[in-house]
């Protein structure tokens, strides 16, 4: 049996080890003799480049990188084969550093991040672009939107130039000539690449922020962001070592929680490794971690059948390899409450855990299955053509789990209230009563209701339709701010 | 002097000979110049239909439009100063008239893209070799300033050793990679893919020449 117990326990626990071995501090110190770096034709470029690009250069000297003897030739050297070698002024370079390019120092950094959440953002969305961002809009809206957070597919022209349809890019799931995904430069800015910039909740906020994933607002709106912003100066950002509980007390940002070192958890720059959920799917599930032979990694739903070891399995990009290990949904949320632990008591971590977990199954139970079992049968029903967005009903269901579903799911998981509520589940309720279910009645006339009824059951939390005539105050009417009881009984026999 | 002049006599055939001699010199040397000036113009080169292909271009170039309004010809940066390297470099030049008439179809505008990449390395291999000799015409390096604050900086202190060409190249015709960086698979896909032609046509296209 594939999925028994013990054996996905030992898997599970091989897989912990793995993720536990991976590296042992915050961002692996690099270990290479430094006669790996210091390129001889290196020097030359900084003369031309201080008056050329003076404020690239000056960014550059002011790095850990030109301290430890490293220059432009060391990340930008290239080999005349190379699909993006250029030559410039007699050397041999590519003006794309990709993360292939960086690993040759910060190699345990790269495997991390090769098949983590953040290195498949291209492919992730990939399928969904044609519909979005070509329909709706046009082709300009890819390389200008899209594209700058979830990367490029980059496009090295004939004549060696870079395609300007998806260069400049640094999305973080881009697609780079030598094949390898991401970008360090979308967290790690040029040319300072500064630790303490990644550390910052502001590194996330060009991409987690806006209607869909408004990640930055939530962290600022939390009481984590707001101990952040006030205790900033004791955040000891620049150090060099960076474990939660150890190197800093005042607050978490992003990079504690979804990265970083606490007590004998390892940093990772596997970004979604400690999810235990799919916060930005339709229908939220609980998420198995499949590490791959190759390095690469792969989430599976809790509910489908657990891979075997060694089993052979097709990635997102199609290709095929093995199954190394699994890590299970609850293994996920372990490591990541493990950071929770160095400031907060086990049954605080759990309590939080647990009021997360309801609202994000509320959303399920109550909005998001129903109203996807409504839109299939719309759909098979042949009340709505299979293209997307031609129907407005289309649009309210996306923004139902893709906008708001996101936004209360994010706001619970990050304890932000507001966003929980009223950015959240509140406009996931008006939306789904005030304008999703009265659309289906649009579009399915007679039918609409013997459709709705199949999914809207009384145990799912919908029961409260069936009795109008219980009052509240809360709209100004009712039993406390109400009219005199003559006048009500008036206005109730019209 | 006048010893010398007296010891030959001047007869009439030899007056003759130096008065044809002078004439047919001054004639042959007017011919050179007329010849260099006519050659090197815009109107001659694009004459031949396959060169228009590189007038498209640098219509939309600086060197056709810069604004101070000296414009530089196809004979300002493609032959030398001098009347006996223009000639030389006019007589070199004929080979490509032999190639347009005997040579590949450059007159089509997928020949000339598939074969560009070669014209334009031959062609920076001869500014290397004359050291950008006809940029220097109207480019003096003392005087260069540029828009950018450290334009005259960079040429004051980051040349020495290099020409023109070194730094730039791409500035007229369609840009064409570096010969170490070149890689004919991705250009002839580029071009089938400009003109709508199935992969591989272009390899086939060469292949038949």
């Amino acid at each position: 049996m594939p999925g028994s117990p013990i054996q996905s326990r030992a898997l599970t626990g091989l897989g912990l080890l793995f993720l536990c071995l991976a590296s042992p501090l915050w961002a692996a110190k690099v270990t290479l003799d430094p006669s790996n770096w210091g390129h001889a034709a290196g020097e030359a470029c900084v003369n031309c480049h201080t008056k050329s690009s003076a404020g690239l250069a000056q960014e550059w000297r002011e790095s850990a990188h030109a301290k430890a003897g490293v220059n432009c030739m060391d990340c930008h050297q290239a080999q005349a084969v190379d699909p993006d070698a250029i030559k410039h002024e007699g050397e041999i370079i590519a003006t794309i550093v990709s993360p292939k390019d960086c690993a040759r120092c910060h190699e345990t950094e790269f495997k991390e991040q090769q098949g983590s959440v953040h290195a498949e953002a291209y492919s992730l969305i990939k399928e969904r672009i044609p519909a979005m961002a070509a329909n709706l809009t046009g082709p300009a809206v890819q390389a200008a939107g899209c594209d700058q957070c979830h990367g490029s597919k980059v496009k090295v022209k004939g004549d060696g130039t870079l395609d300007p349809e998806t260069w400049p890019n640094s999305g973080i799931g881009r697609i780079n000539p030598d094949g390898s995904k991401g970008s360090c430069s979308s967290c790690h800015g040029r040319h300072l690449f500064a630790k303490a910039q990644a550390r910052e909740p502001e590194a996330c906020a060009r991409c987690h922020s806006g209607p869909d994933s408004p990640d930055a607002e939530i962290f600022a709106a939390s009481k984590h962001g707001m101990l952040f912003s006030s205790q900033r100066h004791r955040m000891n950002l620049d150090a060099p070592q960076w474990v939660a509980g150890k190197d800093y007390t005042a607050a978490p940002t992003c990079a504690t929680c979804h990265m970083g070192a606490a007590g004998k958890l390892p940093s990772t720059h596997d970004v979604g490794m400690r999810n235990a959920w799919a916060l930005n799917a339709p229908v939220s599930q609980r998420q198995y971690l499949v590490l791959l032979e190759d390095g690469g990694k792969l989430e599976i739903p809790a509910g489908s059948p657990v891979p075997k070891r060694g089993e052979e399995i097709a990635k997102l990009d199609g290709g095929l390899t093995k199954v190394k290990s699994v890590v299970t949904p609850e293994r996920r949320r372990e490591a990541m409450s493990l950071v929770c632990l160095e400031c907060h008591s086990k049954p605080f971590t759990q309590g939080f855990m647990r009021q997360f977990d309801n609202l994000v199954e509320l959303f399920d139970v109550k909005f998001a299955i129903p109203a996807k079992g409504i839109m299939a049968d719309l759909y098979a029903g042949g009340y709505l053509t299979p293209l997307p967005f031609d129907e407005p009903i289309e649009f309210t269901y996306w923004e139902l789990w893709h906008d708001e579903g996101a936004r209360a799911r994010h706001g619970a998981s990050m304890a932000s209230p507001n966003h929980a509520w009223w950015e959240g589940m509140y406009l996931v309720s008006r939306n789904f009563y005030g304008k999703f279910l009265p659309e289906v009645r649009q579009e399915a006339g007679s039918e609409a209701q013997a459709i709705i009824d199949q999914h809207l059951t009384e145990d799912a939390g919908h029961g409260w339709l069936d009795a109008p005539d219980q009052a509240n105050a809360i709209l100004g009417f009712g039993t406390h701010y109400g009219p005199p009881a003559s006048q009500a009984g008036s206005g109730g026999d019209r | 002097m006048a010893n010398f002049f007296s010891a030959i006599p001047i007869t009439r055939p030899i007056l003759i000979a130096l008065v044809i001699g002078g004439l047919g010199g001054m004639a042959f040397m007017t011919f050179l110049l007329e010849f260099d000036r006519y050659t090197s113009s815009n109107e001659f080169c694009t004459s031949c239909h396959s060169m228009t292909f590189m007038e498209d271009e640098y219509r939309k170039s600086v060197h056709y439009n810069p604004v101070s309004g000296v414009r530089a010809e196809c004979g300002d940066c493609h032959v030398s100063a001098g009347i006996f390297a223009a000639t030389w470099d006019h007589i070199k030049g004929g080979k490509d008239l032999w190639k347009q008439f005997f040579g590949a179809n450059y007159d089509d505008p997928v020949i000339s893209a598939l074969h560009l990449p070669e014209a334009a390395f031959a062609t920076r291999h001869w500014f290397r070799e004359t050291e950008s000799a006809t940029c220097q015409r109207c480019h003096v390096l003392e005087a260069i300033q540029g828009k950018r604050a450290d334009t005259a900086a960079i040429h004051r202190e980051e040349t020495a050793g290099k020409s023109c060409i070194d730094c730039h190249e791409n500035l007229v015709h369609r840009p064409v990679p570096s010969q170490e960086t070149f890689k004919r698979e991705a250009w002839n896909q580029m071009i089938e893919e400009e003109f709508g032609l199935e992969p591989g046509a272009a390899e086939k296209l060469l292949a038949k020449l």
